[in-house]
């Protein structure tokens, strides 16, 4: 009975040996190959395409833009969490408006420059993420996705009802000319650049993310709790750093756009739409992947301001029967469904409405 | 049984009157035992007597209502699955539990990935999988979907993840239910080398015959406390352990 | 003191008014396990389809209601079966989906017809009251209140009671087996919905008879309060729901006097998600769903 472990490439095998100990990063650049670096390459060219492109647009093109800039960095923030972690938030506007909060409160009461505010608001969502994220995560389904949408909704009220701080509901403006003025005000093309390169580091986080040995763990907790718990998976962590990191990028955002906006009430930056729109893009994108949210954002962003321009007073009214249609018709998402179709060459919209029907 | 002297200072695994309660009901009740280094032990048990309820308070799935369980001498009671995990105890689960989203390969990589001894990169990670699955034999549905799997090989596949670990002691929980019988055959032989790598084994079967090939000790549960508890030979001559599985009525035919 | 009970006593009329509004968004939620962003909206449209036939032929508030009832059941009826049956097997947030984007539809498409004007059902007598002591109640609010916990007691009869309700109970608990049991599912989701869709009109109606309604703001809020009365409540409870009414309705009122400002919405903010982490199965009675995870 007293079996001492055999040696030999079994046992080797289920006891671990150390592999190759080279650093994360050498490993990585080690393996690539023209096969799976394009991704990176097509991001790249895409970036400075968008770059070239400011010289060429007009101011009306170019704010256009910067809000797909906008949106395609909070699709991939509500992707690491509603889609990868499988924790659907309906809060996340919480750390948009907490962030946005953060920076106008430290600009307009304290002069601090936005250059120093922004990672203090990065901090504040973070904070605040880990805060709600600890007890909430625990719960599951539309349970944590409404127990998030009132943690929204009372950072929204606590922001209103904190008037000798915040302005309350008066709104709150940021000094943005003349010695007042923190930080010089950045312009429409400060800002067209300031959110691409927000959007292109959301982008390559949630890539990167995606990639690595906390991606896999991601998924895991999506699957099957029990599952990953069982192979070592810290889920608490799993879900919380997952929260965490989401709650940055937005809040990042939020600290951008209340300088972009420099004047603006609760209501606008605690709007509980941004969420919605979020958790849209992401969906009709498809969720799980980096490139569903970010063509989700930029086809959802690009239609919603066609049907503003040419629809008047019905475009929210078509947007919403737009969102429905889209829910019933491409449930698992666009880019999943033309990615499985393409695979399977079935085309058939009507099997795939029968996936999830009663 | 084992003889005092053989028996190693400290065993991998010691359970201390368990007990779990799900509200009126007793799942178990006062369960002692312990698992030395190197050791095959089996629980058997008919449907409901608790064995999946044992594992799950071992493996941190559940807390129990009373009771102390020890891992290498260490009290783990209440510890969460991933703390059990790195303390290299490994599972799989009765109704397998794949990550659906993710290929064959991957799937026993995130064991290597987040286990003991990890490896430090996913690509590493996936070379370690392929070795595993290569073990358990279906190295050839490494980039399958686990759903694509026949029964046989998601059990396969889960014996995989929970080997990426790297555990010292692995509880498999019904492995071998719903196996055709080459199938079991070659998962006997599959644990027997386990053991032979240094690995100790919880069996936890309902499959009577296969346990007893595989077993050193038996243990039998019945309505979730501990009916017997002894090597194979002893366990099958025991008239109680015949009833708890047969029913009286099987006992009384034989003895007629 | 006579503050307080003032306070006290709008609270449990109130309350009882949002328990109603309430009532069908717990049902569906429990039977059905699908959050209905839309919910509020059905009530204002409840409340239009009232403010149109009190205009149009001077007909009254209450004995609108049965039309009221039918025209929502019909169109609840029509958007479970078209539509939410479609995705329901879909991942939740497909649902919450769905149903924002009927609430957008919703929303717009009433005030395209009539406009974001604040609206009120004006009748002779929902503003007068009569006086306890120093207590004033107005008649309308108290009707409002009585015939919210009747509608209450009444759906909670037909779910314990009836063939219906069983049926509807039965889906809820396991859809699989009573299909089995012959039971039409789609059917059974379709009625659930439609009666939910009822309740909700008619819960738009009292509040425009005894208070005002517009098409962007009112639908937000009554949602925002059948969330947090549902889950006070218990989802799938009636009564649990007519509890959270009143619970929510006093805390208001009272916070209202206690409290500046809109601290009292950041309160039940507070209650909603303690409640959530430490009881979420609700304050009275057992959920049919519930949100813990195990490990």
């Amino acid at each position: 009975m007293s079996a001492a472990p055999t040696p030999g490439p079994m046992a080797d095998i289920l006891q671990g040996r150390a592999r190759s100990r080279q650093g994360l990063f050498v490993g990585w650049i080690r393996a690539l190959t023209p096969a799976n670096s394009w991704p990176a390459l097509a991001g790249l060219l895409v970036f400075a395409a968008m770059l070239a492109l400011q010289q060429l647009i007009e101011p009306g093109t170019q704010r256009l833009l910067t809000s797909v800039f906008l949106f395609v960095a909070l699709a991939q923030a509500w992707n690491i969490i509603g889609g990868y972690t499988g924790y659907a938030s309906f809060g996340q506007v919480a750390f948009f408006g907490l962030g946005a909060y953060t920076v106008a409160v430290l600009m307009n009461n304290y002069h601090v420059s936005f250059w120093a505010a922004l990672p203090l608001a990065v901090l504040v969502g973070v904070v605040f993420a880990v805060a709600i994220g600890l007890p909430l995560l625990r719960l599951r389904g539309h349970y944590f996705a409404i127990a998030t949408l009132g943690a929204a909704e009372g950072a929204r009220e606590v922001i209103n009802n904190l008037t000798s701080v915040t302005g309350g509901g008066g709104g709150i403006t940021i000094p943005t000319f003349g010695s007042d003025a923190p930080t010089p005000y950045f312009g429409k093309p400060g800002f067209y650049l300031a959110f691409l390169v927000l959007a292109a580091v959301s982008v390559v986080v949630a890539a990167v993310l995606a990639r690595s040995r906390f991606g896999y763990a991601m998924v895991a907790v999506h699957e099957d709790e029990d599952a990953a718990g069982a192979v070592g998976i810290n889920t608490t962590v799993v879900k919380v750093v997952a929260f965490g990191v989401s709650a940055a990028i937005v809040a990042c955002a939020g600290a951008f756009y209340a300088f972009q906006q420099i004047e603006f009430y609760p209501t606008d930056v605690f709007d509980a739409s941004f969420t919605v729109l979020m958790v849209i893009m992401v969906m009709i994108g498809g969720s799980g992947s980096v490139v569903g949210p970010l063509a989700g954002a930029v086809g959802l962003q690009l239609l919603s301001q066609f049907l503003r321009v040419n629809l008047g007073n019905f475009n929210q009214l078509i947007f919403g029967a737009i969102i429905v249609l889209v829910v019933v018709f491409f449930p698992q998402g666009v880019v999943t469904y033309l990615r499985d179709a393409w695979r399977t060459r079935q085309f058939s919209i009507l099997d795939n409405v029968r996936r999830y029907r009663l | 049984m084992i003889a005092p002297s053989e028996v190693p200072s400290v065993p991998v695994l010691e359970v201390r009157h368990l007990a779990k309660r799900f509200g009126g009901l007793w799942a178990l009740r006062d369960v002692s035992f312990s698992v030395s280094e190197g050791e095959i032990l089996g629980v058997i048990g008919p449907n409901g007597a608790g064995k999946s309820t044992l594992v799950n308070l071992i493996t941190g799935h559940a807390r129990p209502t009373t009771g102390q369980v020890l891992i290498g001498g260490q009290d783990v009671t209440g510890q969460r699955p991933w703390v059990i995990a790195h303390d290299r105890v490994a599972r799989t689960f009765q109704i397998v539990k794949p990550f659906r989203g993710l290929t064959v390969r991957e799937n026993v990589a995130i064991g290597a990935m987040h286990g003991n001894e990890r490896d430090r990169s996913v690509r590493d990670s996936l070379a370690t999988a392929d070795e595993l699955l290569d073990l358990v034999g279906i190295a050839k549905h490494a980039n399958a979907a686990p759903m694509q799997l026949s029964v046989a090989d998601a059990r396969r596949l889960e014996l995989a993840k929970a080997l990426a670990t790297r555990p010292r002691l692995l509880l498999i929980d019904e492995v071998m239910a719903g196996l055709r019988h080459h199938e079991i055959e070659s998962a006997v032989e599959l644990i027997h080398r386990l053991r032979d790598a240094g690995i100790t084994v919880v069996a936890v079967e309902h499959v009577m015959k296969a346990i007893v090939s595989v077993s050193d000790r038996i243990l039998v549960l019945h309505h979730g406390s501990i009916l017997t508890l002894g090597s194979p030979r002893e366990v099958l001559s025991d008239p109680r352990v015949i009833e708890a599985y047969l029913g009286h009525r099987y006992v009384k035919r034989r003895s007629e | 003191m006579s503050q307080f009970l003032q306070a006290a006593a709008y609270g449990v009329v109130q309350g009882g008014l949002l328990g109603l509004v309430a009532v069908g968004f717990s049902l569906v939620w429990g039977v059905m396990n699908v959050v209905n962003f839309s919910h509020g909206a059905l009530a204002v449209t409840g409340a239009y389809v009232a403010w149109v036939l009190n205009v149009r032929f001077g007909l009254d508030p209450f004995l609108a209601i049965p039309v009221v009832a039918i025209a929502l059941f019909a169109f609840g009826y029509v958007v479970q079966r078209g539509l939410i049956n479609l995705v329901i097997n879909a991942p939740i947030f497909l649902t919450l989906l769905l149903t924002f984007g009927l609430n957008l539809v919703i929303l717009n498409g009433l005030q395209l017809l009539f406009k974001a004007d604040d609206r009120t059902i004006d009748t002779s007598y929902a503003s007068q009251s009569f006086a306890i002591g120093a207590v004033n109640v107005p008649y309308g609010r108290l009707a409002a209140c009585f015939l919210a916990l009747g509608i209450t007691v009444a759906l909670a009869l037909l779910m314990s009671r009836t063939r219906l309700g069983h049926a509807i109970g039965a889906t809820g608990m396991d859809r699989g087996a009573a299909r089995l049991m012959g039971i039409r599912a789609r059917h059974i989701y379709a009625v659930t919905f439609g009666i939910a869709a009822a309740l909700a009109g008619v819960a738009g109606t009292m509040i425009a008879t005894v208070g005002s309604f517009n098409p962007t703001t009112t639908p937000g809020q009554l949602t925002l309060d059948a969330f947090v009365i549902s889950v006070l409540g218990g989802l799938g409870n009636m009564y649990g729901a007519l509890v959270g009414g009143l619970v929510l309705g006093i805390a208001e009122s009272l916070g209202g006097l206690l409290l500046t400002g809109t601290w009292v919405n950041a309160i039940a903010m507070a209650v909603l998600i303690v409640t959530l982490i430490i009881r979420p199965s609700g304050l009275i009675g057992k959920a049919l769903y519930s949100g813990r995870v195990e490990v």
